[in-house]
């Protein structure tokens, strides 16, 4: 107990000592957080709310153009740009500025796409109205298209696209709607003597309700910090790896590795030390990192993060994922014989698990082999325990599984290092 | 089980590494007895770091066997590596802690505790003049002084044997002298100390009894003064040592 107590005190100095290295695994996790919540959080928002800068030239000159170009303006979805210093934009021009990058989108109304429509609206009433044979109704049969172009930044990402062209299409098939019964009102008015044109009104008849499903009664709604704080905790628990590494090397570097395995008592009690005291830095890193959600980022105009009632579970899931990356840091600092090859391997390794557990693309979005394969990622493992927290509402019950799967980790990792440590010895 | 009056006994010691297809240590019996300063000396490459790393238990031979105080590792690694001390080469210490901090660390990792352990830190850091700078960081003491601190370590539980793998190395001439004399001393209270040097000078005056590897090989042993005199060609260690193992350069 005295040599277990002694090695921890000793950690503790050593990693007090070194503030650098202790500003870098506080400060460093804290504004990885704080940024990739603040970058995340655009994409929690609508198109609408990001007002998103336009360029629209309208050729038409008549009712539909009209109608898109008040239609957009009124939407609020963009900021709409049709003029640039006074002068009102061509198409060609519009083409270069969002080839230039200066703009994400430019539509292009076509010249005469008002009465594109309407002789398409008549072809229609035509068809209809054929077997009537109605004094006054015009012979025209034939529909045409109306190409709106629509240019986009090759730039743009392709979600970001979707989103956008998602919403322009639902606004214009609004638009296309109203004016097709506008003019066919008006037309049928035409025909038949005495009728007035039918006033059009747009409603909805299908209504969504959404609501998230939760094991609690009390709803917590997702949004980028829910989201956010678990998934960059978790990545930031586990870059731990990189100076727990870089502590078992420097230690066997600098010869008290030898010294220390020349004296009575195991080895193990001193690997023992250093997980414990990086399992400390690691949980005081994920407390930080909630109070960075709940008292930070309400501050930078974020949404304030709900650490939900079960904080024993979190506490356990933040004590089994501590874990595992410790004794992934064991397992690395063992067999790696530099620091270049830790650092290089520990960083890689942890982006590539991270990667495959969803802390960037979600799995259920991912390939089927890389499905599977994410299964065996601890962040996959640890993320979905912690989601399972502050987005399903999940007690102990729930996230027992992921816990057992992270100690398994660790242990694994434990083992590992234990077993290459011999082998290496056995040499 | 090996008889007591010596307090090591190397027999048939061998070692591969892995992968070798000649052994770093091939075949050597050696006896070393209680309160002798034996010298384990030989170029780069010899099989000395090999020999001293199975002495201290850091891994076990590929045949032959260890017996120190007549306890092998296999059986009684704990109670062996009780009464030895182990001074590497490399300073092994902890920069950012105080002098009085590492021994403080080192000592409990002997075991040693409360006041005793106080007052052979005490102890110790006055005998080596460094009493003074208990309280400062390794990371500021000059070379010397790291060298003491670092046979201190070694020393602190005082332990039945010595190993120290060039204890001087680098350091300037009055630590060195503290040193050998301080070792000179403990010796004298009946530690036996193995020592492995490149200075064969040291070696001639420190020693009692000195081998000469090279290759795995001992290819020499005896009290420096009967290896000068055995052969008239013989001037000192020295010209024995290059007489025996050539003066062609050695890398590791």
């Amino acid at each position: 107990m005295l040599r277990l107590l002694s090695s921890i005190y000793k950690e503790l100095i050593v990693l007090i000592r070194d503030r650098a290295g202790l500003a870098i695994l506080f400060i460093m996790p804290l504004v990885l957080i704080l940024i990739m919540t603040i970058i995340q959080d655009a994409t929690f928002k609508t198109v609408k709310e990001s007002n998103i800068s336009m360029i629209l030239v309208n050729n038409d000159n008549d009712s539909l153009g009209k109608a898109i170009t008040d239609g957009l303006y009124e939407s609020n979805f963009f900021q709409i740009i049709e003029r640039i210093d006074g002068e009102k934009i061509t198409e060609e021009k519009a083409k270069e500025l969002v080839a230039q990058g200066k703009y994400k989108i430019g539509i292009i109304i076509p010249e005469r796409a008002t009465e594109a429509i309407r002789g398409n609206v008549n072809a229609l009433i035509n068809k209809s109205f054929k077997s009537f044979n109605m004094p006054g109704m015009k012979k025209r049969t034939k529909k045409s298209t109306i190409d709106i172009t629509i240019y986009i930044d090759p730039a743009t990402s392709y979600s970001f696209k979707n989103s956008v062209m998602s919403s322009l299409k639902e606004f214009t098939s609004e638009l296309e709607i109203q004016m097709f019964f506008k003019n066919f009102s008006q037309a049928l008015a035409q025909m038949i003597p005495d009728q007035q044109p039918i006033e059009f009104e747009s409603f909805e008849t299908i209504k969504y309700k959404e609501v998230y499903a939760s094991k609690t009664n009390d709803e917590i709604l997702p949004n980028s910090v829910q989201h956010n704080v678990p998934a960059w905790t978790m990545f930031a628990m586990f870059f731990i790896v990189l100076p727990l590494a870089g502590n078992i090397i420097k230690e066997r570097e600098e010869g008290s590795a030898f010294r220390l395995k020349t004296m009575p008592g195991s080895y193990v009690t001193v690997m023992f030390s250093k997980i414990f005291v990086f399992l400390g830095v690691a949980f005081a890193q994920f407390i930080l990192m909630l109070l960075v959600g709940v008292y930070i980022m309400p501050a930078l105009g974020l949404p304030q993060l709900e650490i939900g009632p079960h904080k024993i579970a979190l506490g356990v899931m933040a004590l089994a994922s501590g874990l595992a990356a410790t004794g992934y840091g064991v397992a690395l600092g063992t067999i790696a014989t530099t620091h270049e090859q830790a650092a290089t391997f520990g960083a890689v390794s942890i982006i590539i698990f991270a990667a495959l557990g969803g802390i960037w693309v979600p799995v259920y979005v991912m390939p089927h082999t890389i499905r599977i394969i994410s299964q065996f990622s601890p962040l996959h493992w640890g993320l979905n325990g912690f989601y399972d927290i502050f987005l399903r509402g999940g007690d102990l019950m729930v996230v027992l599984a992921e816990t057992g799967k992270l100690l398994f980790f660790f242990v694994l990792m434990l083992m590992v290092a234990i077993v290459y440590n011999n082998y290496n010895r056995a040499k | 089980m090996s008889e007591q009056k010596h307090i090591i006994e190397l027999k048939y010691l061998t070692k591969y590494y892995k992968g070798a297809s000649i052994p770093a240590v091939d075949n050597i019996d050696l006896t070393i007895d209680k309160g002798e300063i034996y010298g384990l000396l030989g170029p780069n490459g010899a099989g000395k770091t090999t020999t001293i790393s199975m002495l201290c238990g850091l891994f076990g031979p590929t045949s032959g066997n260890v017996f120190i105080d007549g306890m092998e590792y296999q059986h009684s690694a704990e109670k062996i590596k009780k009464i030895i001390g182990v001074v590497p080469q490399e300073i092994a210490l902890y920069p950012s802690l105080t002098a009085k901090e590492n021994l403080t660390f080192f000592g409990h990792m002997y075991g040693l505790k409360g006041k005793y352990l106080k007052e052979r830190i005490h102890e110790c850091l006055q005998l080596f003049g460094l009493e003074k700078n208990a309280n400062r960081r390794i990371k500021t003491f000059s070379g010397g002084m790291k060298r003491r601190i670092n046979l201190i370590a070694g020393i602190l539980h005082k332990p039945k044997i010595i190993f120290l793998d060039e204890p001087t190395v680098g350091v300037d001439v009055q630590s060195r002298n503290v040193i050998l004399e301080h070792l000179k001393n403990i010796n004298k209270e009946g530690t036996t100390i193995i020592y492995t040097s490149h200075y064969m000078e040291e070696a001639e005056n420190f020693c009692t009894r000195v081998a000469i590897i090279d290759k795995g090989h001992i290819i020499t042993e005896g009290r420096p003064k009967e290896l000068v005199t055995s052969k008239e060609e013989y001037t000192d260690l020295e010209s024995i040592f290059l007489h025996l193992t050539g003066r062609a350069l050695r890398d590791e």
